[in-house]
């Protein structure tokens, strides 16, 4: 009896509807607030529906706050980093994983050990360089730190991608006249390219969700990116909080997006890069 | 001239390479040499000797800042374990309608840290939380709850809070896991008569521990450094019950200014890391 319960699909879904009702809550309760008008937003108990939803958070927010500024800053920087680290992690992937050199486990373990390294312990050297450098409140201080944070993991990714290539499809376009590098070009780029889109899309996530970095490099709107523009804005004494929930869905959209549109890629990518120990 | 094999790889992984010695060698051996420095921003630099670690043993906020990590990671791993675990294997057993539920399971992993943190405090806030408003529904408490007002009440919310975001990725890896399980192997124990508990003990766990360990591996490593979720959502409070290692680094960066001791803080925790990642490791390759 137990047995059959315990197995039964109704049970399956009966628990995972659940419990991703209960994850979802807080983003339920964010999109909701953010389209609440103030007498809906500070009552309790809280309004679950709300009676008379209105864009005037949203506008009020780009009033009060440069919250154009701020996600201008974030594309920028997550742009530049997810282009430079996709293209350079793509070659090295491709070395790494076609043509062992001297050196090339170091490399693999480097990489690894720079996974474990926690980024906290980096932020103080890091931001003593860009001091010296003259780069505080510089959106290039942001893009060279989140190359470091997320290399590593791009080129694991793809390399595990470029690993399960049958190899002799390498070699034949070579025997064919095709050169290392317009293999690359022709059966690497096409054939690996769900590896090199779930790197891509990762590292475009991790650099637009980065905080603690970009909080110590930026000072102004001039730089700042939407992570560190969100905890600006609830660091007034008094918190607009539909306002916030706004700023925080605009901040959460390109995860939410991306989850919905490259599930398969983000799921592939992230387990693919965690066996990598 | 046409290059070897390995020279070709060599040069496809230079510029990588030349990244990771500029971006993590160089500011490695800078935080190394400034962990010896007195480099408080208010007296001139000088070499100091072992004093940084010695004044870091003796000072009572990186206690409690150790004692709150050990208490939040612990927490956080084992919460994320049991949540991560029970979702995968809800969905395990889902055919239809699969890629949706697993969309709606990643989302919390998308969503910024610091955000994550926003969202949580107006949850949690004490006048109008939709979450006191929740527990009294269902008559778990009586009157609204304020997790600013209690020391305890304040490692859950943050534990909690920060599992929110790391549940995906346990779920995502043990998913995996779960199905690369051959179908046939559960046929013939059941065959053999053995109970839906016995198959999980004995025919599911050990075929997804290598996973586990590394889900738990980590979550431990990630949440041991974590501080961007409990930033904005309690700022180390009330008084210090929040106050995670991460919190000893970044107050002597932001706020005393004192970079001698935030380098031998973050030398502490850069060891304490590896530490945490060989012991699974060891486990790991037995």
């Amino acid at each position: 009896m137990f047995d059959k319960i315990i197995e039964s699909r109704a049970l399956s879904y009966s628990v995972a509807i659940i419990l991703l009702s209960l994850m979802m809550m807080p983003i339920y309760w964010t999109v909701v607030t953010s389209f609440k008008p103030d007498i809906e937003t500070y009552v309790f108990p809280p309004v679950y529906f709300p009676k008379n939803p209105t864009l005037s958070p949203f506008k009020l927010l780009f009033e009060s706050y440069p919250f154009a500024d701020y996600l201008r800053n974030s594309i920028i920087v997550t742009v530049s980093t997810t282009f430079i680290v996709t293209v350079t992690g793509m070659l090295a992937a491709y070395g790494l994983s076609q043509y062992t050199f001297r050196g090339s486990s170091l490399t693999i373990y480097t990489l690894l050990a720079t996974r474990i390294i926690p980024p906290l312990s980096l932020l103080l050297p890091f931001y003593l360089v860009v001091t010296w450098l003259d780069l505080v409140d510089n959106l290039l201080s942001m893009i060279i730190a989140n190359i470091y944070l997320t290399y590593p993991f791009a080129v694991l990714i793809m390399k595990s991608f470029f690993d399960a290539f049958p190899k002799e499809l390498i070699d034949s376009a070579i025997v064919d006249g095709c050169s290392r590098t317009g293999a690359l070009l022709k059966i690497v780029l096409p054939v690996g390219a769900p590896g090199i889109a779930s790197a891509a899309i990762i590292t475009f996530l991790w650099t637009w969700n980065e905080f603690i970095y970009a909080f110590v490099f930026t000072s102004t709107s001039k730089a700042q990116p939407v992570t560190v523009g969100c905890f600006d804005c609830i660091g007034d004494i008094f918190v607009n909080w539909n306002q916030m929930c706004a700023g925080a869905l605009l901040a959460a959209l390109p995860g939410i997006i991306f989850v919905f549109i490259a599930q398969k890629y983000l799921i592939r990518g992230l387990t693919a890069g965690a066996m990598k120990f | 001239m046409r290059l070897t094999n390995s020279r070709y790889g060599f040069l496809l992984n230079l510029p990588g390479l030349l990244l990771v010695i500029l971006w993590v060698f160089i500011p490695a051996l800078i935080l190394f040499l400034t962990s010896f420095l007195r480099y408080d921003n208010v007296r001139p630099i000088i070499f100091n000797g072992l004093a940084n670690y010695k004044n870091l043993l003796n000072d009572r906020l990186f206690w409690v800042g150790m004692e709150r990590i050990l208490v939040f990671s612990v927490g956080t791993t084992a919460l994320t374990f049991l949540g991560g675990l029970i979702i995968a294997l809800a969905l395990s057993g889902i055919a239809r309608g699969g890629g949706i539920l697993r969309s709606l399971m990643i989302v919390p992993w998308a969503v910024p840290a610091v955000v994550s943190g926003i969202i949580w405090k107006w949850m949690f806030s004490p006048d109008f939380g939709v979450i006191s408003d929740l527990l009294m529904k269902i008559g778990f408490i009586d009157k609204p709850l304020s997790i600013y007002g209690d020391p305890r009440l304040a490692m859950v919310g943050v534990i909690i809070a920060d599992s929110w975001t790391r549940i995906p990725f346990m779920g995502i890896i043990l998913l995996a896991a779960l199905l690369s399980i051959p179908t046939e192997l559960h046929e013939a124990a059941k065959v053999d008569g053995a109970s839906s508990t016995n198959r999980f003990f004995y025919v599911t766990l050990p075929l997804i521990k290598g996973p586990l360990l590394v889900g738990l591996l980590i979550t431990a490593i990630f949440s041991f450094r974590t501080i961007d979720i409990i930033i904005p959502l309690t700022a180390g409070g009330p008084g210090r019950a929040t106050y995670v290692f991460g919190f000893y680094i970044w107050d002597q960066i932001i706020k005393t200014l004192n970079f001698g001791m935030a380098a031998a803080a973050s030398v502490v925790l850069f060891f304490l890391t590896a530490a945490i990642a060989l012991i699974f490791i060891y486990y790991l390759r037995k």
